[in-house]
C-alpha cells in the first residue's frame, strides 16, 4: 500500500512539473494568446516606422515603465511610473502618438508583455528587421529554472528552420542560427519562440 | 654647509619629485580637455583608403569581402561614434578601446586593418595581433548582430582583440567556439581594458576602480567632472541596473559595461549622462546616489604627447 502511495506521489509530481514546463508552455502560449501578440506587433511595428522606440516594463508588478525614444542624435532613456503624468508628457515632447504607445502599453500590460523593440538584421547587404517581444506568463518558471522569460520573434521575412523545428542560417548550410544567444523554434515562417533568462 | 652637503639627496630628491609632480599636475591642466590634438586626421585616413586601387580578397579572411571592407573602414573613420559591437555581444570593452583609437588616429587605424586584411597579422603599439584560424573564419560570418552583420572589418577586429587579451575572466573560456562572442570568451574585466590601451595606444591612462568595489574617489560627480577636463573618461558599469534584463528585485552588484563618456551635467536632484556605446550616443538622467551604485571604474586617457607641453 505505502509503495503504491509512493509511486502516486512520484507520477503526480513528475506530471505536474511537466505541464508547467517552458517547453509545454511555449508550444501552447502563441496559438493562445495570437490575437492579442499579433496586434501588439503590428502597433508596434505601424509606431515604429513612425519615430522608433523602445518600450517595457523593469519591474515584477508591471508598473515601472522602460521607455528609449530614438533620435538621429541621442537615444533618451527614460523611467516612469505606470500612470506618471510625466510619461505622457514626454511622449507630446517627443512628437510620438501619445495615445497609441499608451494603448500599446496597457495591451502589453495585459497579457504581461515585459518588452518590445525592433531588431535589424541582414540578408546579405539587404537591411530586414524583425520585432522582439518578451512576456512573462504566470507559471512558465520551472522550479530551479532561470528561464523566465518567453520570447517571440516576428521577422519580416521566411526564415528557415531544421527538422526539429530550430531557426538555422540558410537554405544550405542549415547551421543552428541563434538570436540573442538563444536558439529559436520555429511557430510559422516568419514567427518563432524561446524561452529565456532575460528579456531583452 | 656641511649637512648640506650631507644630506643633499635627502634634501633635492622630495624637492625635484615636489617640483615635477607641480609641473605634470600643471601641465595636464593646460591640456585642452577632450578635444586633444589627434595623432592623424580623418582626411588622411580617408586618402590612405581613397589610394589604394584594387584589394585581392584575402587569403586570410575568407569571409571578409574587400569592398565591404573598404567601406566598412571609411564609415568608422568618418563616423566613429557609428561603430557597432553587436546585438547581444560581449565586445563593449573593445569597441570603447577602438572609440579612443579613432579618434586619435584614424590613419594608424586604417594602416592596421589593411596589413591586417593582407598579411593575417599586424602590429599596434606594444602588441602584434596574430588570430587563430578560426577567428580568421569566423569574421565576416556573425549574424543577427544588428548593422554588425554588415561590417566585416569590425567583426575582425573585435575578434582579433578578443582572441588577443586575456584577462582572468577569460580563464574558462580560452578558445573561441562559434556564439563565444556573446560568453566570457568576449568579455573585458578592467584591469585588462587599461591594460589593452596602454599596451597599444599612445595614452596615458589613470584608472580608479576595480571589478568588485565602486572606486572612492569623495563625490563622483565632482571627480568624473575633473577628469573630463583632462582627457577622455572612460566608465565601467553595471548595466544590469542600468538596462535592466531581468525584473528582479535583488541585482548582482557587478560591473559588465564599458562606455564612453560624452558629456555629465548636474541640476537640482539629477545627473544627466551622455556617453556612447553601441553605435549610439545615449542620454540618461539618474539620481547622484545611483550613478556612484553603477560605477565601478573610472578611465581617464590623456594624450602621451600633451602631457608636460
Amino acid at each position: 500500500m505505502e509503495n503504491r502511495l509512493s509511486y502516486l506521489i512520484i507520477i503526480l509530481t513528475v506530471g505536474l512539473l511537466h505541464s508547467c514546463s517552458p517547453k509545454n508552455i511555449s508550444t501552447k502560449y502563441y496559438v493562445q494568446n495570437k490575437a492579442t501578440l499579433d496586434n501588439i506587433e503590428q502597433s508596434y511595428s505601424k509606431l515604429y516606422k513612425q519615430n522608433p522606440f523602445i518600450v517595457g516594463f523593469t519591474d515584477k508588478n508591471f508598473e515601472d515603465i522602460s521607455l528609449e525614444i530614438i533620435t538621429d542624435s541621442l537615444t533618451y532613456i527614460y523611467d516612469f511610473k505606470i500612470n506618471e503624468k510625466r510619461l505622457s508628457d514626454t511622449l507630446l515632447k517627443y512628437n510620438l502618438n501619445s495615445p497609441a504607445i499608451t494603448e500599446l502599453i496597457n495591451k502589453m500590460r495585459s497579457i504581461r508583455c515585459t518588452w518590445v523593440n525592433n531588431f535589424d538584421y541582414y540578408v546579405e547587404t539587404e537591411k530586414k528587421s524583425l520585432v522582439f517581444l518578451s512576456i512573462k506568463p504566470v507559471g512558465l518558471s520551472r522550479p530551479f529554472s532561470n528561464k523566465k522569460y518567453y520570447i517571440i520573434t516576428y521577422f519580416s521575412q521566411k526564415q528557415y528552420y531544421n527538422k526539429e523545428g530550430k531557426l538555422v542560417n540558410n537554405r544550405k548550410q542549415r547551421q543552428l542560427q541563434k538570436l540573442n544567444g538563444e536558439i529559436f523554434k520555429r511557430i510559422n515562417d516568419r514567427v518563432s519562440y524561446t524561452v529565456s533568462s532575460t528579456y531583452r | 654647509m656641511n649637512f648640506f652637503l650631507k644630506n643633499r639627496w635627502k634634501i633635492l630628491l622630495p624637492l625635484g619629485l615636489f617640483l615635477y609632480s607641480i609641473h605634470v599636475k600643471g601641465a595636464i591642466k593646460t591640456t585642452p580637455g577632450n578635444d586633444t590634438t589627434a595623432t592623424s586626421s580623418q582626411e588622411e585616413a580617408i586618402k590612405f583608403i581613397d589610394d589604394i586601387q584594387t584589394l585581392a580578397v584575402s587569403d586570410h579572411w575568407p569571409n571578409v569581402k574587400p569592398a565591404l571592407f573598404l567601406q566598412n573602414l571609411k564609415v568608422n573613420i568618418r563616423q566613429p561614434l557609428s561603430m557597432y559591437p553587436g546585438i547581444g555581444t560581449n565586445f563593449c570593452g573593445y569597441g570603447a578601446l577602438i572609440y579612443l583609437l579613432l579618434h586619435d588616429d584614424p590613419l594608424g587605424y586604417a594602416k592596421f586593418m589593411l596589413t591586417l586584411y593582407k598579411d593575417g597579422k599586424a602590429s599596434m603599439g606594444r602588441s602584434t595581433f596574430e588570430p587563430a584560424e578560426i577567428i580568421k573564419k569566423t569574421a565576416g560570418t556573425l549574424k543577427y548582430k544588428g548593422v554588425l552583420d554588415i561590417r566585416p572589418a569590425e567583426q575582425m577586429l573585435y575578434l582579433t582583440l578578443a582572441d588577443h587579451f586575456k584577462g582572468y575572466i577569460n580563464i574558462f573560456n580560452r578558445h573561441f567556439d562559434p556564439g563565444d562572442e556573446n560568453t566570457f570568451w568576449a568579455s573585458v574585466n578592467y584591469a585588462k581594458f587599461n591594460r589593452m590601451v596602454r599596451q597599444m595606444l599612445n595614452y596615458k591612462v589613470n584608472a580608479r576602480g576595480t571589478d568588485l568595489l565602486q572606486p572612492s574617489v569623495g563625490n563622483t560627480y565632482d571627480y568624473i567632472t575633473r577628469k573630463m577636463k583632462e582627457g577622455i573618461v572612460v566608465l565601467y558599469l553595471n548595466n544590469r541596473i542600468l538596462r535592466k534584463k531581468k525584473q528582479e528585485k535583488i541585482k548582482l552588484g557587478i560591473p559588465t559595461h564599458f562606455v564612453i563618456l560624452l558629456d555629465i551635467i548636474k541640476t537640482d536632484d539629477q545627473v544627466t549622462l551622455i556617453y556612447w556605446d553601441y553605435g549610439h550616443k545615449t542620454l540618461r538622467q539618474l539620481k547622484p546616489e545611483f550613478l556612484h551604485k553603477i560605477i565601478f571604474g573610472i578611465t581617464q586617457c590623456i594624450k602621451k604627447d600633451l602631457i608636460g607641453k
